[in-house]
């Protein structure tokens, strides 16, 4: 349907941006890729008075350093996934970027907005949880640093302010660590039912010396499996093992039901693709 | 607002209201018709076009937001009336039925083959899985492209 | 494949693979479907409708969105000329309830589903159109629903219609259930759940109308039955001769154009401003508010021998109109009569009901209550045949139809039934088994047999006409009144001409689907096309060949009867020959006509009462069977279709290309009924008005499927073809749900299959 009018800008600098949100507020609603928010637009769902269209900032870099790597938040889904840099380094990123929407929405979606919009089941946010990144937060006041971990804070709902923009993401190295993205979806394509991202690194002996876990469609935002990770640092990644941790994840899940999946399958699949998303990260670990 | 963009090659610059997407401009200003409207919210793949090469949803796109990029739809493959390789392998492998996701889908897969030379068939299924279609259940739109990634890239 | 049975004759073109006309515009997108299509002067049409499933409309004031500048009208019910239509709701009895049905074109003090509409707007831009919608008065008072057809039939349901909430039954019974029942070796009773899917073509309900210079109102829409301008002439109260409809191109059909969606709102738009008007249902609006497929509760009982034939079969159906009738005690028949299934069964007795509620309305889509009945009695067979450990080809073989064995119905089949050989042929195309490819996926392969009719009831006298004639350079033109839904209707007919007018088929040119321009050829539906307008086709190429051969006998000094067609001329056996536009030349001086209209009648019979078992009510059926391998993830429930295989009896394939395209396309729409298509509503409002809700299979959620043309000989089409439409779609669901059985031992007897049912069934959480 068509979208209800709106005026258009579109800065070309940061600092312009940030002004914009700054004098529109609640009133503006920022365009990235697109595409989320235009299918909320023709819903009818949204109605800003102004759209500010960010395309043309400077926010598109890849920059990796030794101890990290500083995504822009407008780099495209695309990039994520093709770039032979973070197939190398982060491959983590690239596969959860590989499995989000279609390739349309790779051409044009963003790492920014992906993680703006904050759709509990989407891959990106687990994955930044997952990696314990750091999002740059700018406003026209300030500048700050938010944890991927704290900065999803409801369904579509994120520590952003209305005058704030999601800058950069910087990304600590998983070096020698295994990985694995698991998701179920309804269909080839789809918004998926559970995604489990895992990372695992093994010390000289073979045992669990650090171990990333995080769920997304299980909760109104991303989850970070603490109390899992605790119990497995520093034991051997046996079956057993991994099959135990999977469980104290999902037993401490109380996923909701919607009108296509119940919180109960939720949980049960939870448990089964964390279990799969460990064991394949542990191999890949020991490779 | 003005639109600027590259159509099929041909620079155009338009006047358009902001919320006027790529599709309604193709479709309602330009009579454009090689894009069709199926969902409005990129889901169904009708509206794709190559934007810089790579397929975008149509409908997904703010018209004033294109800044001189290029845009390609399926006029845009043909040369001198002949039809691209690709199209005569869907004519030829019976791809086409109904035809409404025809251009979406010759669109997709070419961008794909740019970028992947010699798929097999689960590729070519996964490359498509966002192009819905209906009525040909997809194996003989599958057939269509291997035959043509067999076909050596007559034109390339 | 194709396979050939029986010997075929010498056919040139028929039965070739030739490329089909229509679809070198659509590689180029140089069709023009229905939205592709602008007039100067052209308004935007918008429909208001209904957010609640059952209401009254306490107030309804249009005045603030006609002031609106740029809006050219807005119309109520009370500017509809004759806003309530009636349909007859055939062959029931008045214990029932009247025998019509009504049917508003635009609500009037009540409203009866969500998205039922109210008024329509036209005006200058798509925008104003939406604006004046959003801009009119409306105060509704909800009221209580009814949402399931059990509780309308309860006692103290709320009336969705002062007639009561049975909308049709349907009874057959022959021989005797109880007692066969008491004496069978096995007795499986199962109880089954199909739901309510959409059509979700991918080209949305879409139409223009204008009126032309000579007055005519002209509406060129995405149809499957242009035959409704005379309903839009009843709507208009103007004369049937100034209402023509033109079909396009239709970008998908299935059904869900088959009855009328914009065209009456375009009609009266056009009439009220006097200016062209447009009008394109959004995918919402789509989703929405089209009828949709009518879900269903079957039960059955069968009974069988210890040798595995079956002996009896009861059957209870239940099935959920909507709100309105639309062609619901239609699609309630033909489930009635294919409830049994392609079997031979002694002592059969249907119920079948349907019911009022105020979820969206059911109506035609590709199968038509056929469809649904295959999950009920295929997983029948499938348990029946476990139960008594005999291989599921074998039950099949056992048990299928024969030649001049008389169905529950009454009709005695008159033809030849492949079941058996398709059966065979398509467990064998699955090959050797795949192992599981992991310690926690099980591998099974499930069968599943159909027959679906092609051609309509016989009582209704169906008929198709065609024009086929010269132009005087020796080019052919093919005028028939055909929609083509894609399946390559139009294409066929060109086919057939130049098999009997020895034209190539690239020169010939074909007028389809225009209802004042082109002979009427009756509705796309019912498997009926190919059938109607193909042999309308033939029967007129025929009997223009004679005319000319004729013409054509003395001047080659040769009887006619010994005279062919082929490549552009009349030959001769001594390998002479006299080219077309010669003979044309001659017709011309002599008076005799280049063309021809001919009219086809299918064979006619009279109303057959259902309950007393006395006849006849489809002129033939297709058989096939489809068989499936399956793997189940045994830890999340996952299905995937490893390998899929679709037989069908086609009788003769006119293009053996576009036939298995549509068991193909049948196939994978069958599949997403299976796995993952559903509406999903809450006490009548519907969950899944967006294709991210709204699931259809993308070609990473089936494998390729491998389609078996037969080719028995045996058909009552054009070459002895038959009907293959709708017939691929009946099978995938039931045949997935045996496949799944065999490989976990669960059954799943509710559709769509998801993930989460297989899990629940298997036991592998606590719901």
């Amino acid at each position: 349907m068509l979208m209800y009018p709106f005026e258009y800008v579109a800065p070309t600098r940061v600092e312009e941006a940030l002004g914009l949100l700054r004098e529109h507020g609640d009133d503006a609603k920022v365009l990235a890729g697109g595409q989320s928010l235009i299918p909320m637009l023709h819903y009818r769902l949204a109605r800003p008075r102004v759209v500010v269209d960010i395309n043309a900032l400077p926010l598109t870099d890849i920059a990796v350093d030794d101890g990290h790597v500083r995504l822009g938040a407008l780099v495209r889904h695309h990039q994520l996934e093709e770039s032979e840099t973070l197939a190398r380094r982060y491959p983590v990123l690239a596969e959860a970027a590989r499995l989000v929407g279609n390739v349309r929405v790779r051409t044009l979606g963003t790492l920014g907005g992906s993680l703006a919009h904050a759709d509990p089941a989407a891959e990106l946010p687990v994955a930044m949880s997952a990696l314990d990144a750091r999002l740059t937060i700018a406003s026209a006041s300030e500048q700050r640093r938010v944890a991927a971990r704290d900065f999803f804070t409801g369904p579509l709902t994120t520590a952003l302010g209305p005058d704030e923009l999601l800058t950069a993401i910087d990304v600590p190295a998983t070096v020698d660590y295994g990985w694995a993205v698991e998701e179920l979806s309804r269909r080839a394509g789809d918004f998926a039912i559970v995604v489990v991202v895992a990372l695992v690194r093994l010390d000289r002996g073979g045992r669990v010396d650090d171990v990333r876990l995080a769920f997304g469609g299980v909760a109104d935002r991303p989850v970070h499996a603490r109390a899992a990770e605790d119990g497995l640092r520093g034991h051997e990644p046996s079956a057993d093992a991994l099959t135990h941790a999977a469980q104290i994840a999902r037993d401490a899940l109380d996923p909701p039901s919607d009108a296509f999946v119940s919180g109960a399958y939720r949980r049960h699949l939870t448990g089964v693709l964390c279990r799969r998303a460990l064991a394949r990260a542990v191999d890949r670990a020991r490779r | 607002m003005i639109a600027r963009f590259v159509l099929n090659g041909r620079p155009r610059e338009i006047d358009v209201r902001p919320e006027q997407t790529l599709l309604e401009l193709l479709r309602d200003t330009l009579g454009v018709f090689d894009v069709k409207e199926g969902c409005d919210e990129g889901v169904c793949g009708v509206c794709t076009v190559l934007l810089e090469g790579r397929p975008a949803s149509a409908c997904l796109v703010l018209a004033a937001a294109l800044r001189g990029r290029a845009v390609t739809t399926v006029r845009g493959l043909e040369r001198n009336g002949d039809l691209h390789p690709l199209q005569q392998a869907f004519v030829k492998y019976g791809a086409v039925q109904c035809g409404f996701c025809t251009p979406g889908m010759l669109l997709t897969t070419l961008a794909f083959l740019e970028r992947h030379r010699h798929p097999d068939r689960e590729a070519i299924r996964a490359a498509l899985e966002g192009n819905l279609c209906r009525c040909t259940g997809y194996t003989k739109i599958v057939d269509a492209v291997e035959a043509y990634v067999r076909g050596g890239y007559a034109r390339d | 494949m194709t396979e050939t049975v029986l010997t075929r004759p010498e056919l040139r073109v028929v039965g070739q693979p030739v490329e089909r006309h229509d679809a070198r515009d659509k590689v180029m997108a140089a069709t023009a479907y229905a939205a592709d299509w602008a007039l100067p002067g052209m308004l935007h049409a918008a429909v208001l409708r209904s957010p609640h499933p059952s209401a009254r409309i306490v107030r309804l004031d249009t005045t603030r969105a006609a002031a609106m500048a740029g809006v050219a009208a807005v119309l109520t019910a009370q500017d509809v000329p004759r806003n309530t239509l009636s349909t007859d709701v055939p062959g029931q009895t008045t214990s029932v309830g009247p025998l019509r049905a009504t049917l508003h074109v635009l609500a009037e003090d009540r409203v009866r589903h969500e998205g039922e509409p109210i008024a329509l707007v036209a005006a200058e831009t798509l925008a104003l159109a939406y604006a004046a919608v959003e801009a009119i008065d409306v105060d509704y008072a909800p009221t209580a629903g009814v949402f399931t057809p059990e509780d309308a039939l309860g006692a103290n349901a709320p009336p969705v219609h002062a007639s009561g909430n049975l909308l049709a039954q349907w009874r057959i019974a022959r021989g005797n259930v109880a007692a066969a029942l008491a004496t069978a070796a096995v007795v499986v009773e199962g109880e089954y759940t199909t739901q309510m899917v959409d059509a979700a073509y991918l080209e949305p309900e879409s139409g223009v109308a204008w009126i032309d210079s000579d007055g005519v109102i002209t509406i060129r829409l995405s149809t499957q039955v242009i035959e409704h301008f005379r309903d839009v002439a009843e709507v208009l109260q103007v004369p049937q001769n100034r209402v023509r409809v033109i079909g396009t191109y239709l970008g998908g059909g299935f059904g869900g154009k088959e009855d009328v969606t914009v065209e009456a709102y375009l009609g009266l738009l056009t009439l009220k401003t006097g200016r062209p008007v447009k009008m394109v249902w959004t995918r919402h609006e789509s989703l929405l508010s089209r009828a949709k497929r009518h879900p269903y509760r079957l039960r059955y009982r069968t009974g069988a021998t210890a040798g595995g034939e079956i002996v009896a079969q009861q059957i209870d159906l239940l099935a959920d109109a909507g709100a309105y009738a639309y062609l619901s005690a239609l699609v309630l028949l033909y489930s009635s009569v294919t409830a049994a299934g392609p079997y031979r069964v002694p002592n059969v007795e249907v119920q079948a009901r349907v019911a009022y509620t105020n979820n969206p309305p059911t109506s035609a889509m590709r199968g038509f209550g056929a469809m649904q009945t295959v999950f009920g009695y295929e997983s029948q067979m499938d348990r029946v045949a476990r139960a008594l450990g005999v291989d599921p080809v074998a039950v099949r073989r056992v048990n299928a139809l024969r030649r001049g064995d008389t169905l529950p119905v009454g009709q005695v089949l008159e033809t030849h039934v492949a079941i058996p050989e398709l059966a065979e042929r398509a467990w064998a195309e699955l090959g050797p088994p795949t192992p599981p490819r992991a310690p926690h996926v099980r591998v099974g392969r499930g069968l599943a047999c159909n027959f679906q009719s092609y051609g309509r009831i016989v009582w209704l006298h169906d008929w198709a006409s065609a024009w086929v004639g010269f132009e005087m350079d020796g080019s052919l033109v093919v005028r028939c009144g055909c929609p083509d839904v894609g399946g390559g209707q139009a294409s066929s007919l060109c086919q057939i001409a130049a098999e009997i007018l020895g034209v190539p088929f690239a020169r010939i040119s074909v007028h389809v689907s225009d209802s004042a321009l082109t002979p009427l050829a009756g509705t796309t539906t019912a498997s009926r096309q190919l059938y109607m307008s193909g042999n309308a086709v033939l029967k007129t190429a025929r009997e223009l060949r004679v005319q000319l051969l004729r013409v054509a006998s003395p001047m080659l000094g040769v009887d006619a009867e010994a005279l062919d067609m082929e490549d552009d001329h009349v030959v001769t056996r001594d390998g002479r020959s006299l080219a077309l536009p010669e003979l044309l030349r001659e017709c011309a001086r002599v008076g005799v006509p280049r063309s021809h209209l001919g009219v086809y009648h299918a064979p006619a019979g009279e109303p057959v009462d259902l309950a007393k078992g006395s006849g006849k009510v489809f002129p033939d059926y297709t058989f096939g069977a489809h068989a499936a391998e399956v793997e189940v993830d045994t830890e999340t429930g996952v299905v995937r279709v490893l390998r899929y295989a679709a037989a069908h009896d086609v009788g003769r394939a006119i293009n053996p290309q576009s036939v298995e395209g549509q068991i193909q396309g049948g196939a994978v729409q069958g599949l997403g009924y299976g796995l993952m298509e559903e509406v999903v509503l809450d006490e009548g409002r519907n969950l899944t008005t967006s294709f991210a809700t709204y699931l259809i299979p993308t070609a990473a959620d089936v494998p390729d499927v491998q389609a078996i043309v037969l080719e028995s000989g045996e058909g009552l089409g054009p070459f002895n073809a038959r009907g293959i439409g709708e017939p691929p779609i009946g099978p995938p669901a039931a045949a997935i749900a045996n496949a799944i059985e065999a490989a976990t031992g669960a059954r799943i007897t509710r559709l769509p299959i998801t993930a989460e049912r297989v899990a629940r069934a298997l036991g592998l959480f606590t719901p």
